[in-house]
C-alpha cells in the first residue's frame, strides 16, 4: 500500500500528522503533509487509514500497489 | 428562536417556507449551553438552509456537507466585508477577510510562526505560563476558571508572540470582550477605531525598537517584489491576530473545565491519559469537536442558486462549526463525547484555504493547560455558585464565569 496527499487540498490540519507520526509530517514553512515512507509497512495501515479518514480535507489517499504504477 | 420584538421583513428573493425567525445573540435565561440553540434548530426540523431577517438578515446553512463547501468555495462564499449585523466599512482582515489569492501574501508571512514544527518549539513557554497561573490559585482550593486561567493563558501568549508588556492584558480582555459580544452598532465602531489605535502603537514602538516577534516581523514584511506591504494592511493583520487568538480559545477551554467539573468519569479519563499523548491528543480533538464555540460568518459575492436556493449578491451566511460537529451521518453517536473516537473529522478550525492558522497553539494550549492542571488539581468541581450561568451567543459562544472548587 501507498499513501498519496494532495499538497492542493491539504490546508494544514496535521491531523495525520498526530496521528500516525511514523509515516506523516509537516513541513516548517506552510505546514502541510509530508509523507516520509510511501510505502507503508503492513503494521502501520491501520494507522495510515485511520489518518486517511481523518482528514478534513480528504486530502490524502491509500492505494494498493497496482493502481500506483 | 422565537422573540416579541420587532422583526424586519425579509428580502424577496426568500420563500417563506426557508424563513425561520432565529436570533443567534440571544440565549434564553437559564440555558447554560449557548450552543443548544443552533442543536434546538436541528431537532425542530428547520430547513438545511435557512434565512432569519434577525441581525440585518442572513442565511444559515446546517448540513455539515454544506458548511464545508461554504468554507471551501472561497469564490461563492468570500470572507471579505462579512460582518453580522453589517457595519460599514469593516476592516479587511488579513490574510482571513480577503480570498485567495490575495490572501497568500499574509498567509505565507504569518504560516511559518504556526506551523506544528513552530507550535512545539513554544510548548515550554506556554507550560511556563499554565503552571504559574495554576499556582497563583491552587492552593486557595477555588478560582474563576474564566477569570483567573482561560482568559489569562492565550491572551498571555498573544502579547508574548506580539512582544507586548504583560501589564496589557486587561486592557486587551476588554477590548475583545466588546468585539465578540456587542451588537450595538455604535459601540462596535468605537470598539475597532480603539483596537486600531491600540495597534498602531504597538508598531510605532516596534519601529522605534524592532524585535525578535511577530509584531516586528509584520512590520517589516515585504510581498513578493520587495516593496514593503502597505502599512494598513499590517495593522489589518495584528487586528486579525488580536481578533483570532484571544476569545475563541478561552471559551473553548471555559467549555472543556465545565465539563470535566461536572462530569466524574471524564476527569478519571483524562488522569489516566495525562502522559499518553496518542491518547490525549484523541482527547483534546474530541473536545474540540463537541465544543466548538465559533459560528463564521461568508458573504454571498454574486446572484446565484445554492443547492437549488436563490440567495443574492452580498447576503450573508453563518456557518455553525457546532451543528456541522455533531452530523449523524458524519460522527457516530455525535451527542456522546468519547474521548477515544477514532474517526473525527470535525471542522472546529475550518475547513479550505482559510482554516484556522492558529489551531495548533489553540491545540497546544489546552492539551499542556490539561496536563498542568491535573498534575496540581486532579479533583475539582462546580462551586455553587456555579450552577447560576451567564450564557452568550454570536459568533463565538460561552459564558461569563466558571467558579470551581477543590479540596
Amino acid at each position: 500500500m501507498r499513501v498519496r496527499v494532495n499538497l492542493t487540498q491539504c490546508q494544514g490540519h496535521a491531523r495525520c500528522e498526530d496521528i500516525c507520526p511514523e509515516v506523516f509530517s509537516t513541513d516548517a514553512i506552510e505546514g502541510k503533509a509530508v509523507i516520509k515512507v510511501e510505502l507503508v509497512p503492513a503494521a502501520l495501515v491501520q494507522k495510515v487509514q485511520l489518518a486517511v479518514r481523518n482528514c478534513p480535507e480528504g486530502a490524502l489517499r491509500l492505494i494498493k500497489d497496482k493502481e500506483s504504477q | 428562536m422565537m422573540s416579541d420584538t420587532f422583526m424586519p421583513s425579509p428580502p424577496t428573493h426568500v420563500p417563506p417556507e426557508l424563513i425561520v425567525d432565529f436570533d443567534f445573540f440571544q440565549v434564553p435565561d437559564g440555558l447554560s449551553d449557548p450552543a443548544e440553540i443552533w442543536h434546538q434548530l436541528v431537532r425542530e426540523g428547520a430547513p438545511k438552509i435557512f434565512y432569519t431577517p434577525r441581525n440585518g438578515g442572513h442565511w444559515v446553512f446546517l448540513d455539515y456537507l454544506d458548511i464545508v463547501e461554504g468554507y471551501r468555495d472561497f469564490q461563492l462564499f468570500s470572507t471579505y466585508q462579512t460582518p453580522i449585523p453589517p457595519i460599514e466599512p469593516f476592516p479587511t482582515m488579513q490574510p482571513q477577510g480577503v480570498d485567495p489569492p490575495q490572501h497568500e501574501v499574509f498567509r505565507m508571512l504569518l504560516a511559518p510562526m504556526f506551523t506544528p514544527v513552530a507550535i512545539r518549539q513554544r510548548t515550554a513557554e506556554i507550560e511556563r505560563r499554565s503552571r504559574r497561573n495554576i499556582d497563583s490559585f491552587a492552593d486557595t482550593g477555588a478560582c474563576d476558571f474564566i477569570d483567573d486561567y482561560a482568559t489569562k493563558l492565550p491572551t498571555g501568549m498573544f502579547l508574548h508572540l506580539m512582544g507586548l508588556p504583560e501589564e496589557r492584558l486587561p486592557e486587551f480582555l476588554d477590548l475583545s470582550n466588546v468585539f465578540f459580544r456587542s451588537n450595538d452598532n455604535q459601540a462596535r465602531a468605537q470598539n475597532l477605531e480603539q483596537i486600531y489605535r491600540v495597534l498602531d502603537v504597538m508598531f510605532e514602538d516596534k519601529k522605534a525598537q524592532p524585535r525578535d516577534d511577530l509584531a516586528t516581523k509584520i512590520l517589516q514584511a515585504r510581498g513578493h517584489d520587495g516593496a514593503l506591504l502597505p502599512y494598513q494592511q499590517k495593522l489589518d493583520c495584528a487586528f486579525l491576530l488580536f481578533v483570532a487568538g484571544l476569545d475563541t480559545v478561552t471559551n473553548t477551554m471555559a467549555y472543556i473545565w465545565r465539563y470535566l467539573a461536572t462530569t466524574p468519569n471524564a476527569r478519571a479519563a483524562m488522569r489516566e491519559r495525562l502522559h499518553d499523548p496518542d491518547a490525549l491528543m484523541r482527547a483534546v480533538e474530541e473536545l474540540f469537536r463537541i465544543n466548538a464555540v465559533s459560528n463564521l460568518y461568508r458573504r454571498v459575492t454574486r446572484d446565484t442558486a445554492f443547492k437549488s436556493v436563490v440567495m443574492k449578491r452580498n447576503d450573508r451566511v453563518v456557518l455553525p462549526n457546532t451543528v456541522a460537529n455533531r452530523n449523524p451521518a458524519v460522527f457516530m453517536d455525535p451527542d456522546v463525547i468519547d474521548l477515544d473516537r477514532q474517526v473525527n473529522r470535525h471542522v472546529t478550525f475550518g475547513v479550505g484555504p482559510h482554516r484556522c492558522l492558529g489551531s495548533h497553539l489553540a491545540k497546544r494550549e489546552v492539551l499542556v493547560s490539561l496536563q498542568c492542571w491535573f498534575e496540581r488539581i486532579p479533583e475539582f468541581r462546580l462551586s455553587d455558585e456555579g450552577h447560576r450561568v451567564h450564557a452568550f451567543g454570536g459568533p463565538v459562544m460561552g459564558f461569563r464565569n466558571l467558579p470551581l472548587i477543590w479540596d
